[in-house]
């Protein structure tokens, strides 16, 4: 929680491929990304297009076949409570209270209990949950496990925040909601935030910049500046500026979408409709 | 932090995010209160528990009273009142509840020792591959071997017959500890692993801190089912090989053809059973409050 931004991630020449000899399968190509200190980043693209693989990378879950990873110049190597990772699907302990979650990678770090408690307290009270600190996660709405999710990440005060599809699993209203919510907290952290999702509003509400990747194997097919202003309104979503931006990065994605479908099209999926289609097609015809 | 209130103070967000139903906190209620809240929201279950119980002992009492006779045979079965009457009279000496007691002793010891054991082992087993080839192999070999095939093996491995009981109830209970302690491990959400390492868990303290409470709801059905086998493994032995215990009393009543001895050691077992596992799920809620959240467990 200091002033000073910090947690600038630098993805130099990534490639990553899965599979043994003879069956490798390139999920990631040549990826090069950046995040300066304190910047939101978002990643885009359709899905399999490595976009998780490449957060994991970077939360040193996995390792990448070349390539290199750094946060703030140092090379990741396994995963490090310098890198909060709030995941798509939840996962608070279930066998720990809400504080007890948000305190856990304190507790690693060796605080003692009473000053732990302080902070996760604190953090708590700055997400409005500090009524539920004593409930068991299991007794939240999904909403609110993924803003414990977000508090727990940041309690160790990590360099950056690795953010995987994190309200993909919550319905649409509870979603716009905890996007204001993370833009708020992200004002007060000063954290960089790599944000992966494939809801393009979304990306454009919350991010400074966005990468649109390509269908497998994922490269970087276009880096997108968002203009708006900060602090981001509900209200910015209606502005000429953030549709035709909307506009601009469903088109990108689509291409990449298609292209995607394309190439299991290819391999039979039409020929019952006696159509000779490629990736090019389709997109034609559609 | 000064800045930081205003988004805690948005009305909207804890409401719009759908707060899930939340148990109401009313002032201390009196165990009274308490009892009378219970009865009321587990009547129909209370019911269903006299019905269970009542209808076994209708059979029982019916059958001996009319000393009924279709292939299966009440002619020598005692009544209950028989039954009830032996309790007095076999506590007119101290050797019934010396045999609970020897029977007990020698369920917590060998209960004790398996949990001791296959715990541990069974972590280790579920979280390293090495582990698992190196131990699982030779636990696969021995486990489907009954524990009353185990008793003599077991009075030839051992310094002294109370050692090789308290080995064969060890045995039963071990397995279903083990098995279902490697259960719990491999069952545990990949993403609770990741999310322990990447909050800066490392491997010793994953254990403790993770994969443990992360296993222990299965780590607790093994218990229940393992004391279930212990008490098996226990009274074969003790009919076999036993010079006390409840299993020597009933099969001892056998032998001197006591009837009502052998209905009265058969309910001690029951009983016994029941309290063993019964405060095995007590121990259980104790350990485990978050489990009665979880979805479907209060179907």
């Amino acid at each position: 929680m200091s002033s000073q931004p910090k947690g600038a991630i630098d993805i130099h020449n990534l490639r990553v491929v899965f599979g043994s000899k003879g069956s490798e399968v390139e999920a990631v190509s040549n990826v090069s990304v950046n995040v300066k200190p304190g910047e939101f980043v978002s990643l885009i693209g359709p899905s399999g297009c490595g976009k998780s693989t490449l957060l994991n990378i970077v939360a040193g879950f996995v390792n990448a076949t070349s390539g290199t990873v750094e946060v703030d110049g140092v090379p990741v190597r396994g995963p490090s409570a310098n890198r909060g990772v709030v995941f798509q699907q939840y996962s608070l302990f279930p066998w720990l209270s809400v504080r007890q979650n948000v305190e856990f990678g304190l507790r690693m770090q060796g605080m003692a209990s009473g000053q732990r408690q302080t902070k996760a307290r604190t953090l708590l009270g700055l997400a409005g949950l500090l009524a539920f600190e004593n409930h068991f996660p299991d007794q939240l709405s999904g909403g609110m496990k993924q803003r414990v999710g977000i508090v727990r990440a940041l309690a160790t005060s990590p360099q950056v925040l690795l953010m995987d599809e994190p309200f993909g699993a919550l319905d649409s209203q509870t979603r716009v909601v905890m996007q204001q919510i993370l833009t708020n907290m992200w004002q007060q952290f000063r954290i960089s935030v790599l944000f992966i999702t494939h809801d393009i509003e979304e990306s454009i509400f919350l991010s400074d910049r966005i990468f649109v990747m390509t269908a497998r194997p994922g490269r970087i097919k276009a880096e997108i500046a968002v203009p708006l202003p900060r602090p981001r309104t509900p209200e910015m979503t209606a502005s000429t500026e953030f549709i035709s931006l909307v506009q601009r990065l469903k088109v990108l994605i689509r291409e990449e979408s298609l292209a995607a479908m394309g190439s299991e099209l290819k391999d039979g999926g039409l020929t019952g409709f006696s159509m000779e289609v490629g990736p090019q097609g389709i997109g034609e015809m559609l | 932090m000064g800045e930081a209130i205003s988004l805690s103070q948005k009305p909207s967000a804890p409401g719009a995010a759908g707060a899930a139903p939340l148990p109401k906190k009313s002032p201390e209620p009196t165990p009274a209160q308490l009892m009378a809240a219970w009865l009321s929201r587990n009547y129909l279950s209370i019911l269903l528990w006299c019905a269970s119980l009542g209808l076994l002992f209708a059979i029982w009492y019916f059958g001996t009273k009319y000393r009924f006779v279709f292939f299966i045979r009440f002619t020598n079965i005692p009544t209950p009142a028989e039954v009830f009457d032996k309790i007095f009279e076999v506590n007119k000496s101290g050797k019934y509840l010396l045999n609970i007691g020897i029977s007990v002793r020698r369920i917590l010891a060998g209960f004790g020792i398996a949990i001791m054991v296959a715990v541990p082992m069974g972590l280790l087993i579920g979280r390293y591959r090495a582990a698992r080839d190196l131990l699982l192999p030779a636990c696969e070999v021995l486990r489907p071997i009954p524990a009353i095939a185990w008793v003599p093996l077991s009075i030839m491995l051992w310094p002294s017959n109370e050692i090789s009981i308290v080995f064969i109830t060890f045995l039963g209970a071990f397995f279903p500890i083990l098995l279902n302690t490697v259960h719990g491990v491999t069952a545990i959400d990949p993403v609770l692993l990741r999310a322990g390492r990447c909050l800066g868990a490392h491997e010793g303290r994953m254990f403790w801190h993770v994969i443990l409470p992360g296993a222990l709801p299965h780590i607790f059905t093994g218990f229940a089912v393992g004391m279930g086998v212990a008490w098996v493994s226990l009274i074969a032995a003790e009919m076999i090989s036993g010079q006390f215990g409840v299993g020597y009393f009933t099969w001892e009543a056998y032998s001197l053809i006591s009837y009502s001895e052998i209905a009265l050691g058969m309910l001690t077992i029951g009983v016994l059973g029941l309290v063993c596992s019964g405060s095995i799920r007590f121990v259980g809620k104790l350990a485990m409050p978050w489990v009665s959240y979880s979805s479907g467990s209060n179907k």
